[in-house]
């Protein structure tokens, strides 16, 4: 019987290998028909079907036999199961240069499929970095350090406080600057929650991604860190950005408002767009350029004050989609479940259909907050231009010029903080970390479609 | 050098594999729904620029190749299309579930080449960083193992690997530090048959790509145009090394390389035995190089002047006891000292490498320059220098370069990855890439082979065109070379439909297929817009005498022209509708009294002429053959009567 089955793999297979005492990692040879396959059992995707072995031929291509068509098997070999390992290079601090903290969250930077686990091994400590992305050494001293591993699609609010808390203490410390790197999925609400739970922040604090898995010569993992890094140590703004390629070409990154940022795209480098703006500025080849002014800018900042972080977030709180024909039990279901506030992505100007008014109204009744964001992205909301939207805003909805993401993001913060429905109110419809437009440029809204025109 | 004309290829163990690409005729990409098309010099609708990094292996080390490649530090240019490329070509979407056109295609190749089928593609990255394809990996999978073919009556050569992949980038130029690639052949299917080293003497080796490519054009789903079938040779003889040949694009170049190799491979053998002699080890090289920028700022040599002036240096290295063997020919008119200059350009972009066993007087290097080299390098008559022009920081790297080549050539021969050259000589590309540069593809799903699709596969499968062309050369007599040059074009399995509708000469079938093609291509036809059901159908119409043969010429040049056009219109269009010999002959009687003085002079001498002005009424509408006879018997007809 062996010990150390090939993992992922199904009754059959699982069996088979019982049978002829095959364990992971095994140099096998297979008899099938006219033909000798000899390679290594590697493990398998657990999601695939049952019935075959998968093998590593000597030329490195892996490829699947079915377990029921070959006619016979035996070990020739045994291996060590297939390890991983990064080299690290040790750099010594220097004092000349800047000193950045990154903090990981659980995306991954530099990182390598693991057979074993069927997951990826990540480099992340300062040595692992240097030796995947060198240039770093040349940028500044980089300390690391991991506060949580979660997927990008499984963060929560208290992920976000936790976050918070870490870059609010480094604030106040003499570092120049932090870079978060995080799983793109939720990049955007997180930019958000950060922008508003630290307050009086003196240094950049800039997310950053990788778009293209960065075990692809072409990834943009290093090349965004590199970017992150360099703002993060020389850029002159103290507030929650997020640095990514700013198109599709390795030449450029954007630097992109917290609040404003969107990913707009799957799985495109450039996925990030300011929503309403243009971006903050941009890096090439580690210059800085800042497109806008109204930045809080670090040099102005004053040091004395402590940068502070929220002590609290609700994370009873929903996004609401709203569509046609949506019944009203969504909405009760959540008055019902207890939840303290919903931010509804609405048609057009900020509208919901007429039928679910009536439960709106037991939710504001019953001191629920219901904010009223834009499923269209773009634009304001105007909700003294239809009836429809005057009714909500009379039914005591709250309009919320911003995207969908930060409104949630913003009620979540702001119902940790404060109970009052007015203060709720006021907080909202204010302006707080960039979030809300004081006009549109024409060139916020630029949807060329491919055209030039 | 040796003589190549003397070779035992036997004796000397020679060892040839090949690997054929040959893409797929499929509706669309690989890995996306883009259109299977090439945009030739167009100018492409947007442009972009990435850079690529080495990834670590599986097991966490790098594949040698591909820090070679990254020390080149080149940037990339990609020129696209927006109808034949989308965001998967250019590495921005995942890929979409791999194209199942293909892959039939790719089995029914398989069962063919008779190699052993898997049960399951696994999708591989295939790692590269030179750029050629924007992903930095090419999306590849094994199809099958272990199959052979015969290459003549009396030899089989195994199949080692039969590989589904998508097409890399078209390199469309280079400029300092950017290379340009074109996306448009990005992504098109194409399956790599890999042969064992089965093959021992170079014409075999022609004869197995002209045998693999035979089979693989048979099958009438593989593209035709040129470039859509290229080769690629490892070569090795005892005592050499494993040495693979890219590019080589035409089937005659096979054998020449080969030998060409052979060659080389004995020549650096012959220099390793003297380097050996010579009492040479690793440690002989270890001496660093020195700047000597010093000596040449008031040279003669243009090049070295005016690199100095622009800042660049001059770092020279003593190669101690190695006089004489870098001007050793290795090749016929390449140098062992332009090998190593040439794998430590293609590595640093460095161009200037000057040897002493170089003619130095065509430097214009004075005497006193000479001395003062070899006097700060401290150089005897036994050693042997080398001066590299450059920006310091390359120059480290490219003495490294060379003194790791020198180590190798110790050993003889290092394997490593060369590029054909027109001349027939070879060079260096790159280091040979391992199977550490293969990873699996996280993107894709595994994709089982169901045994249905198999069988269904089985039984359609094409006769093998060798049998083929047997029956056809006895049956219809046609050439051997014909048929040999049809199945190469892809147009064995039209020829077998044409026979089928058409009982006539199959010569002119032969001809319409190779020649007509040939001159409506060279009068800048797009005969690619020729469809097989063109042909089928224009041979029907011969059978049926509704056209002339003379008229396939000028239906196929205006189909090439409209490809939206059917040959009805070409036929109105062109007027052309089959005559009747009575109506013939009226036009003919209707001309004659024109020529009756040249028919009184030249008597049936005048036939030329007479043909010429009644070809240029009826061409298409009937036989030339008709009209000759037909001219011939109203001359006679007239002569008699000016007789009487």
């Amino acid at each position: 019987m062996p010990s150390n089955l090939p993992k992922g793999y199904k009754h059959i297979s699982k069996k088979f290998f019982k049978e002829h005492d095959i364990e992971a990692w095994d140099k096998v040879e297979i008899k099938k028909g006219n033909s000798i396959f000899q390679g290594i059992i590697l493990p398998r995707n657990q999601f695939a079907e049952d019935g075959y072995i998968e093998i590593k031929l000597k030329n490195g291509y892996n490829i699947g036999i079915k377990v029921q068509d070959l006619d016979t098997v035996r070990v020739v070999g045994k291996n060590p199961p297939m390890k991983v390992e990064f080299k690290g290079v040790s750099v010594p601090k220097d004092r000349a240069k800047p000193n950045v903290t990154l903090l990981g969250t659980g995306g991954t930077i530099a990182s390598r499929l693991d057979y074993v686990t069927g997951g990826v091994i990540p480099a992340f400590q300062p040595h692992e970095l240097y030796a995947a992305v060198p240039e770093l050494a040349d940028i500044c001293n980089l300390d690391t350090k991991i506060v949580f591993k979660i997927f990008s699609e499984d963060m929560e609010p208290k992920n976000w406080l936790r976050l918070a808390k870490e870059v609010a203490s480094l604030s106040n410390k003499e570092i120049d600057g932090v870079v978060i790197g995080h799983g793109t999925d939720t990049i955007g609400y997180s930019t958000a929650a950060l922008s508003f739970l630290v307050k009086n922040l003196k240094i950049p604090v800039v997310f950053v991604g990788s778009q293209r898995s960065s075990d692809r010569p072409s990834s943009d993992a290093a090349m965004n860190l590199i970017h992150a890094t360099q703002l993060a140590a020389n850029g002159d703004i103290a507030e929650v950005v997020l640095c990514m390629l700013g198109s599709s070409s390795h030449t450029f990154g954007y630097i992109h408002r917290g609040t404003r940022v969107r990913k707009m795209h799957s799985s495109a480098r450039d996925a990030f767009k300011t929503i309403g703006d243009i971006p903050l500025g941009k890096i090439d080849h580690g210059e800085i350029t800042w497109f806008k002014n109204n930045l809080v800018r670090k040099s102005e900042v004053n040091s004395d004050v402590d940068t502070v972080c929220s002590t609290k977030i609700e994370s009873k709180c929903a996004l609401v989609h709203i569509y046609p024909g949506m019944s009203a039990e969504i909405i009760d279901f959540y008055i019902d479940k207890g939840y303290k506030g919903m931010v509804f992505a609405g048609t057009g100007l900020g509208h919901a259909p007429n039928h679910t008014f009536k439960a709106i109204d037991r939710a504001t009744s019953e001191d629920v907050t219901v904010v009223m964001a834009l499923q269209t992205l773009w634009g304001f909301t105007g909700m003294d231009v239809y009836s429809n939207g005057r009714k909500l805003k009379d039914l005591g909805v709250i309009p919320a010029d911003m995207i969908p993401e930060t409104a949630f993001a913003k009620l979540c913060w702001i119902l940790g903080e404060c109970e009052s429905k007015d203060e709720i109110r006021t907080l909202m419809i204010t302006n707080i970390a960039g979030e809300i437009l004081p006009r549109e440029e024409i060139r916020g809204y630029r949807i060329l479609q491919g055209r030039t025109e | 050098m040796p003589n190549a004309s003397e070779y035992d290829y036997k004796k000397l163990g020679l060892k040839c594999g090949i690997e054929i690409h040959q893409q797929l005729d499929t509706q669309t990409k690989l890995f996306c729904a883009c259109n299977n098309t090439l945009r030739g010099q167009n100018p492409p609708d947007y442009t972009l620029i990435r850079t690529f990094r080495p990834v670590l292996g599986e097991e966490g080390s790098f594949d040698p190749a591909m820090l070679v490649e990254f020390k080149k530090n080149n940037l990339v240019l990609y020129e696209g299309f927006t109808d034949c490329t989308c965001t998967y070509d250019i590495d921005e979407t995942p890929p979409f579930p791999c194209n199942t056109e293909a892959i039939d295609i790719a089995l029914e190749i398989g069962l063919l080449l008779n190699v052993s089928l898997v049960d399951e593609l696994h999708v591989c990255r295939k790692n590269y960083v030179d750029g050629s394809v924007p992903a930095g990996f090419q999306r590849t999978a094994i199809v099958g193992i272990n199959g052979d073919i015969p290459i003549s009556e009396h030899k089989n050569i195994g199949i080692e690997l039969l590989c589904l992949e998508e097409d890399s980038c078209r390199r469309s130029g280079e400029k300092e530090n950017m290379i340009q690639f074109r996306l448009d052949r990005l992504g098109i299917p194409l399956v790599e048959v890999t042969t064992a080293p089965d093959i021992n003497e170079p014409e075999e080796a022609r004869l197995a790509a002209l045998r693999i490519g035979i089979l693989l054009r048979s099958t009438g789903k593989v593209k035709k145009i040129l470039g859509a079938i290229r080769q690629d040779l490892n070569v090795s003889i005892k005592g050499g090394a494993r040495i693979e040949i890219k590019g080589v694009q035409k089937l005659d170049w096979i054998p020449i390389l080969i030998r060409n190799e052979v060659t080389r491979q004995l020549a650096l053998l012959d220099i390793r035995n003297e380097m050996l002699k010579r009492k040479l080890t690793p440690t002989s090289f270890t001496d660093n190089p020195l700047d000597i920028t010093e000596i040449f700022q008031e040279t003669k040599c243009k090049f070295v002047r005016n690199g100095v002036k622009k800042g660049k240096l001059v770092w020279g290295w003593r190669v101690p006891n190695m006089h004489a063997l870098w001007g050793e020919e290795i090749q016929e008119g390449r140098r062992f000292g332009t090998e190593i200059a040439s794998k430590m350009g293609s590595i640093t972009g460095l161009k200037g490498l000057i040897h002493s066993d170089e003619v130095l007087s065509k430097y214009q290097f004075s005497e006193s320059e000479i001395l003062d080299i070899k006097k700060s390098l401290k150089c005897d008559e036994k050693d042997l220098f080398v001066l590299i022009l450059g920006k310091p920081d390359r120059l480290f790297q490219a003495f490294e370069i060379v003194r790791d080549r020198l180590i190798k050539a110790l050993e003889g021969v290092p394997e490593e990855t060369r590029k054909a050259l027109e001349d027939g000589n070879t060079e260096f590309l790159r280091e040979l890439h391992g199977a550490k540069r293969l990873y699996p593809d996280t993107d894709s799903r595994e994709i089982p082979i169901s045994s249905e699709k198999l069988k269904q596969i089985q039984a359609n499968l094409p006769r093998y065109p060798w049998e083929v062309m047997k029956e056809f050369e006895k049956r219809y007599k046609i050439p051997h070379e014909s048929l040999e040059q049809l199945t190469l074009d892809g147009n064995l399995q039209l020829l077998e439909e044409i026979l089928k509708v058409y009982s006539g000469k199959p010569t002119i079938i032969v001809s319409t297929l190779l020649e007509t093609i040939k001159t409506l291509r060279r009068d800048g036809k797009e005969v690619e817009n020729l469809k097989d059901s063109h042909f089928v159908r224009i041979f029907e119409l011969l059978e049926k005498k509704l056209i002339a043969k003379e008229a396939i010429e000028e239906i196929l040049a205006y189909l090439c022209d409209q490809p939206q056009s059917t040959i009805k219109d070409a036929m109105q269009t062109m007027d052309i509708t089959s005559m009747s010999i009575e109506e013939l002959r009226k036009i003919v009687q209707s001309l004659m009294p024109s020529f009756v003085s040249l028919i009184r002079e030249r008597q049936m001498g005048a036939m030329g002429p007479i043909m010429g002005e009644v070809m240029k009424e009826v061409r298409g509408k009937i036989d030339g053959k008709i009209v000759s006879q037909v001219v011939k018997s109203e001359m006679t007809n007239l002569l008699k009567k000016e007789e009487e």
